[in-house]
């Protein structure tokens, strides 16, 4: 996926240089290193795909004009962002206390499910049913994540097997809704559950998207303060950061762990809900989730600890996902999207890594336009402050 | 009448759970290989699919007329992408979760566009059972353990065996689980640890990339998408329930292949229950792997907390830590 | 011992090398002979440990040779310098904690054979132990043994390689008194059947009865290298520190009311063993307790259960009577009682963390920070930027995170916030280890401040020099016991000793 790596690590053992580890890596040089990790290899997919034949440049160019350029594009994206960003949230909630929820896809799938059992069996006023359905769906998602989270808190159990193995529970329970128990017996062609009656309120002057596109702006205001200006953001970064310390200063850590894990899928959870009450879903299929849950946790690797990062990388995500669409019909399959995350996700990791080490020569003296940073601040300790 | 059925039963159930788990086996012996010098390699799922991926392309376009030249296709491409995987994380050291995850994506991704237009097609070059010769015939109840390919027999027999003679009697494989419990103590002693942590990579990588073969060769025997179905995850799991012991990872293998054979046969033979009927027993028995691999690995660490189990069912201390010498 | 054989058997020339841009080693020049032992002294941080990680192939050089008995060598992996017979023992053992001896002693080994049984690496094991006359069960795990057992494995694995100059990085720091008697015994019988021995040292007391010669190393660079014979433990001092600092602490008898009151206190360590055996102590307001002992016999136990971070078995622990035992870790910080714990970067702070947060830790949920479910930033801001002043942290801001600080302003930083946070009760573990004398000197200052405020001190040190400094009173501890309490004024340094390799007060005043 990336020769350029396996060249360079050959290269590298048989020259004299070596990685050096940096005294400090600042938040903002860590996130442009990922950035420029993510786009390096968003550029050596496309070369790639230049060599196969396929001007991807060409096209991804032609697909974004498109979507910029249209009001329905536009509401392509948003749609899109909408489960992406629900999932990212809060996978990057939980990445804020070094956890890996890899089953953000399975808590988004409880969510819709449970949203859809209360849609389609529950009488009474719109509002009403919609209000008990982003309610189940919270909770299904909190739920789903329920065994997973008292696993890592009380039996240390590693939660990125646990999260994962029930996106292929929950897969398999959409697909026993979607062709058993909550069948659409209306037709024998259609292999999805029966139809909820009731949506959200579009946005005004929108085509499609619905106030839920709010929802996750909301959640991520709600999120950069929390861990601004409260003691629960203080101490779930202080697990985050070192848990031996966390026990120091007396936060229940075990407690904290599992609490917030389940928010985390509880947000996925009401994601599931969100992608279900926009018109036109409305029902369960085995095809509900693009992956949502995958694309979320890339966002969220991408945008590190930063809230806000995840809205902006989210719809830059969404923007390329619904580029994927365009481009099916150009000759490039959802596949080759899927195998470009992989690269993109590997881009992210070493431009992490590259963020934390520079390169330096084995055998010469410390020179200071190479260690820049460090050393300037090393010798400005004496005179600052 | 009744004992015949449930022996009838019994055969099929273990005559299918023994080829659905070799998959498993051979993924999760792969795992182990890595996890044993430290390095953890969540790609497994997408190695799985590079190696059935191009076993496919070797049988359908390349020609290749024997099985085990095949495999051998398959293991090398599955090689290559744990090799890139190996100089990420341990010459560069990246994250092993973050890489991994990118391997099964990218892996999955990856073989399932090369496999676009063979999908469905039947591949005929395939592992042949083994026949013992005149002695027993195919009904007999030791019929559901013989009769196998020969990948059954190096994947629940040889392989173990060798892996554990080598983990607990040679010199090699003392240094071995130095390096992963300690790469700070092998590196002391002149064990280099970058070396060790790639090599066995690579060689884990092809297993699970011969663990993919198996499934278009014998198994399936054809390409679909998403060809892993979460067996790559399953085998993850598997090595955590074995306590990185390579016998025991036999054990929990077969424990989801029975699953995976409870299904298929259930389906097979239109089995329902008095308060489900048979299509939607059909349904949840499909969930079934999934969460009996969940329950697996819960059930060793819960031990640990009781107090019930030693320290030598504990994962590699070094597991998923980058190792750098000049760190300080 | 002989000083007739000028052949130099490792020879390091103009070695330098630097960590993250910091120089750690400047042109230092290093020459040890065949059988001698060579004393490598200097403070912290003085780059004794970088000068042999390099002579052991675990670090290159960025500049210089090694020379080793007239060959240049340039190692690149701690293999090579094993082939040309240097071995390490390092003050951290690189042993492989779940397996046994036997296999620890093999590892690595080419001459270990491909396939071997247990049986055959025991009867190896046995058969070279008593060649070399040091004895450790051959089949006990590492994890099983003390850690006087585990550094002999460590010296006989490098001795089964055919090491012919042996490197001991601060073997003592871990040792009681008559283990490293033990240890000199071993280390003088090598140099007297030819090796060399490196022995890694801060203690000047070790110096001069263990070495030959001696290199006393400054901030990366040499000072001398000399003959022991002559040399007196005040000059080597000058020369490792560059000057005398010398800190006089007035001891006091303090009567009146106890602040810390332990009964019969037990409790287990992380491995489920008791590590506090019926623990009776009492340390009253405006005194110093110090808690003398090697390094693992409880005292960390002892520091954690007063602050409630580890159950009790048995027994009861009162801070101004009100019994800590029942209490959360908050409730007990806010009676008053600070910790400086014995591991600072691991327990004390969240590197990764900017310093405001660190500078909180152990009071952020306090009504200075904190109404209900808010934390005043600007508040927890100011506090840091007073705590950074206070404890005179260099640091460009309070949002830098803790990793960026160098050790000793970490050090600084995680003493003085316990301070502050200490009215009643300061427990501190260890609090200069690893420190320079200047660093060191500031946090024992800010230690006596707080007992001359009033505030009662729990000292645990396994410097017995900082305890008998430091202490009004000094209570000795071993294998989770107390051995005996005793008024400074009338502790004796050898008695202590003793009482702290285990004899008993009977024994020991014989």
């Amino acid at each position: 996926m990336t020769p350029l790596g396996s060249i360079a690590g050959a290269v590298l053992s048989a020259t004299p240089w070596r990685l050096d580890r940096r005294l400090e890596v600042d938040t903002r040089r860590a996130a442009l290193s990922r950035i420029s990790g993510a786009v390096s290899a968003m550029v050596v997919v496309g070369i790639l795909l230049l060599l196969t034949g396929r001007n991807a440049f060409w096209i991804l160019w032609q697909a974004l004009d498109s979507i910029l350029g249209s009001q329905r594009g536009i509401e392509g994206v948003a749609l899109r962002a909408i489960p992406i960003l629900m999932t990212a949230l809060g996978v990057a909630l939980s990445l804020r206390m070094k956890v890996w929820n890899i089953g953000s896809d399975g808590q988004f799938l409880m969510g819709g499910l449970a949203a859809v059992g209360v849609g389609i069996h529950m009488n009474g006023p719109g509002w009403l049913v919609l209000i008990v359905m982003a309610v189940a769906g919270t909770l299904a998602g909190a739920a789903w994540i329920l065994v997973p989270a008292l696993a890592r808190a009380y039996l240390d159990v590693n939660e990125i097997i646990t999260t994962l193995l029930l996106n292929f529970v929950a897969f398999q329970l959409v697909v026993w809704a979607s062709l058993g128990f909550w069948r659409d017996r209306e037709s024998a062609v259609i292999r999805s559950t029966e139809r909820v009656p009731v949506i959200l309120e579009k946005i005004p002057g929108a085509e499609s998207v619905t106030i839920a596109l709010f929802v996750p702006v909301i959640i991520a205001a709600a999120l950069w303060w929390v861990f601004r200006s409260t003691t629960i953001g203080y101490e779930v970064d202080t697990i985050g950061g070192n848990p031996r310390a966390a026990g120091f200063a007396g936060i229940a850590v075990r407690r904290r762990i599992m609490v917030v894990m389940l928010f985390t899928g509880a947000i996925a959870g009401l994601g599931g809900m969100l992608q279900l009450s926009a018109p036109g879903a409305q029902a369960m299929n085995a095809g509900f989730s693009a992956q949502f849950g995958l694309s979320g946790f890339i966002v969220a690797a991408l945008a590190g600890a930063s809230f806000w990062g995840v809205m902006g990388g989210g719809v830059c995500i969404a923007a390329m996902f619904y580029a994927g669409v365009l481009l099916q019909t150009k000759g490039l399959s959802v596949y080759i999207i899927f195998a470009s995350y992989g690269v993109i996700l590997t881009g992210i990791a070493l431009g992490e890594i590259a963020a934390r080490y520079r390169l330096a020569r084995r055998d010469t003296e410390e020179t200071g336009t190479g260690s820049d940073a460090v050393a300037a601040d090393h010798a400005s300790e004496g005179a600052g402050s | 009448m009744i004992l015949a059925i449930i022996e009838n039963a019994f055969l099929s159930l273990v005559g299918s759970a023994i080829p659905a788990s070799t998959v498993v086996v051979l993924a999760a012996t792969g795992a182990m290989l890595g996890e044993r010098v430290g390095v953890l390699n969540l790609g497994q799922e997408g190695l799985i699919g590079i190696g059935a991926v191009y076993s496919v392309i070797a049988v359908l376009s390349w020609g290749v007329q024997s099985p085990w030249m095949a495999m051998l296709i398959g293991m090398i491409a599955a090689a290559v992408a744990g090799l890139v995987f190996a100089v990420c994380v341990v010459a560069f050291r990246a994250s092993q979760v973050l890489v991994g995850l990118a391997l099964a994506l990218g892996g999955i991704g990856l073989s399932n566009q090369l496999g676009t237009n063979r999908n469905g097609t039947l591949i005929k070059t395939l592992f042949r059972e083994v026949n013992p010769g005149g002695v027993l015939d195919n009904n007999d109840l030791m019929s559901a353990f013989l009769f196998h390919d020969p990948i059954v027999y190096i994947a629940y027999v040889g392989l173990p065996l060798v892996l554990w003679f080598v983990l607990f009697r040679t010199r090699h494989g003392m240094n071995m689980k130095a390096v992963g419990e300690n790469p700070a103590a092998a590196d002391a002693v002149g064990v280099s640890v970058t070396g060790w942590r790639i090599f066995y990579s690579v060689l884990g990588a092809s297993l699970t990339g011969a663990a993919g073969s198996y499934m278009v060769l014998a198994f399936t025997p054809s390409w679909s998408p998403d060809i892993a179905r979460g067996r790559g995850w399953v085998a993850l799991a598997v090595v955590i329930f074995a306590g990185w012991r390579p016998g025991w990872a036999v054990a929990g293998a077969l424990l989801y292949g029975s699953m995976i054979s409870l299904d298929t046969t259930a389906q097979a033979r239109g089995w329902g229950l008095p308060f489900m009927g048979a299509s939607d027993l059909s349904f949840f028995l499909s969930m079934l792997p999934y969460v009996v691999t969940l329950v697996a690995i819960l059930i060793p660490a819960g031990a640990v907390k009781l107090g019930r189990r030693v320290r030598s069912t504990a994962a590699p201390a070094a597991l998923a830590i980058p190792y750098a010498r000049e760190e300080r | 011992m002989t000083g007739d054989s000028p052949q130099p058997s490792v020879e390091a020339r103009a070695i330098s090398k630097a960590f993250g841009g910091v120089a750690a080693l400047d042109a230092v020049d290093f020459e040890v002979r065949w059988s001698e032992v060579h004393a490598l002294v200097g403070e912290n941080g003085a780059g004794k440990t970088t000068l042999c990680n390099i002579l052991a192939g675990i670090y290159r050089a960025d500049a210089g040779q090694v020379i080793v008995d007239g060959v240049e060598r340039d190692f690149r992996a701690p293999a090579h310098a094993i082939d040309a017979g240097i071995g390490m023992v390092h003050q951290h053992f690189r042993l492989v904690e779940p397996m046994t001896v036997a296999e620890n002693i093999h590892l690595g080994w080419p001459e270990t054979p491909g396939v071997v049984s247990q049986r055959t690496l025991i009867d190896r094991t046995e058969r070279f132990m008593s060649e070399m006359g040091m004895h450790v069960d051959p089949t006990a795990k590492i994890w099983q043994l003390s850690v006087g057992e585990q550094q002999r494995v460590e010296i006989l694995r490098v001795l089964a390689r055919g090491a012919r100059v042996l490197i001991l990085d601060e073997p003592t720091a871990v040792l009681t008194a008559k283990e490293a008697e033990e240890l000199f015994a071993v280390v003088r019988e090598l140099a007297a059947s030819g090796l060399s021995v490196i022995f890694i040292t801060h203690k000047l007391r070790e110096v001069l009865a263990v070495s030959d010669r001696l290199t006393v190393l400054r901030q990366g660079i040499r000072e001398i290298t000399r003959p022991t014979e002559g040399a007196t433990a005040g000059e080597i001092a000058r020369l490792m520190t560059g000057e005398e600092r010398l800190l006089s602490v007035e001891h006091r008898v303090v009567t009146g009311e106890s602040t810390l009151e332990l009964r019969g206190v037990s409790a287990l360590n992380d491995r489920g063993i008791t590590a506090l055996h019926n623990v009776d102590l009492t340390v009253r307001a405006g005194e110093i307790l110090g808690i003398a002992g090697v390094s693992g016999n409880g005292q960390t136990e002892l520091a954690e259960v007063i602050c409630s971070l580890r159950d009790l078995q048995s027994g009861s622990i009162a801070v101004d009577g009100a019994d800590v035992a029942s209490m959360s870790v908050r409730a007990v910080t806010d009676l008053g009682v600070g910790h400086i714990p014995e591991d600072r970067i691991g327990m004390g702070m969240v590197l990764s963390a900017p310093l405001k947060n660190n500078a909180v830790l152990h009071n952020y949920w306090t009504e200075a920070f904190s109404q209900g479910l808010t934390l005043d930033r600007q508040e927890v801001i100011d506090f840091a930027k007073r705590l950074v002043e206070a404890a005179r942290v260099q640091t460009r801001s309070v949002f830098a995170t803790a990793g960026q600080l160098s050790g000793g302003n970490q050090q600084r930083l995680v003493a003085r916030r316990e301070a502050l946070a200490a009215d009643r009760l300061l427990v501190a573990a260890h609090p200069t280890r690893g420190l320079d004398v200047n660093a060191a000197q500031e946090v024992r200052a800010t230690v006596l401040d707080k007992r001359d405020g009033g505030c009662a001190v729990l000292l645990i040190s396994d410097d017995l020099d900082e305890v008998l400094l430091m202490s009004d009173r000094i209570a000795v501890m071993y294998e989770g016991r107390i051995m005996g309490v005793f008024d400074a004024a009338d502790a004796d340094r050898e008695y202590l000793g003793l009482l702290m390799g285990g004899h008993t007060p009977a024994e020991a005043s014989r």
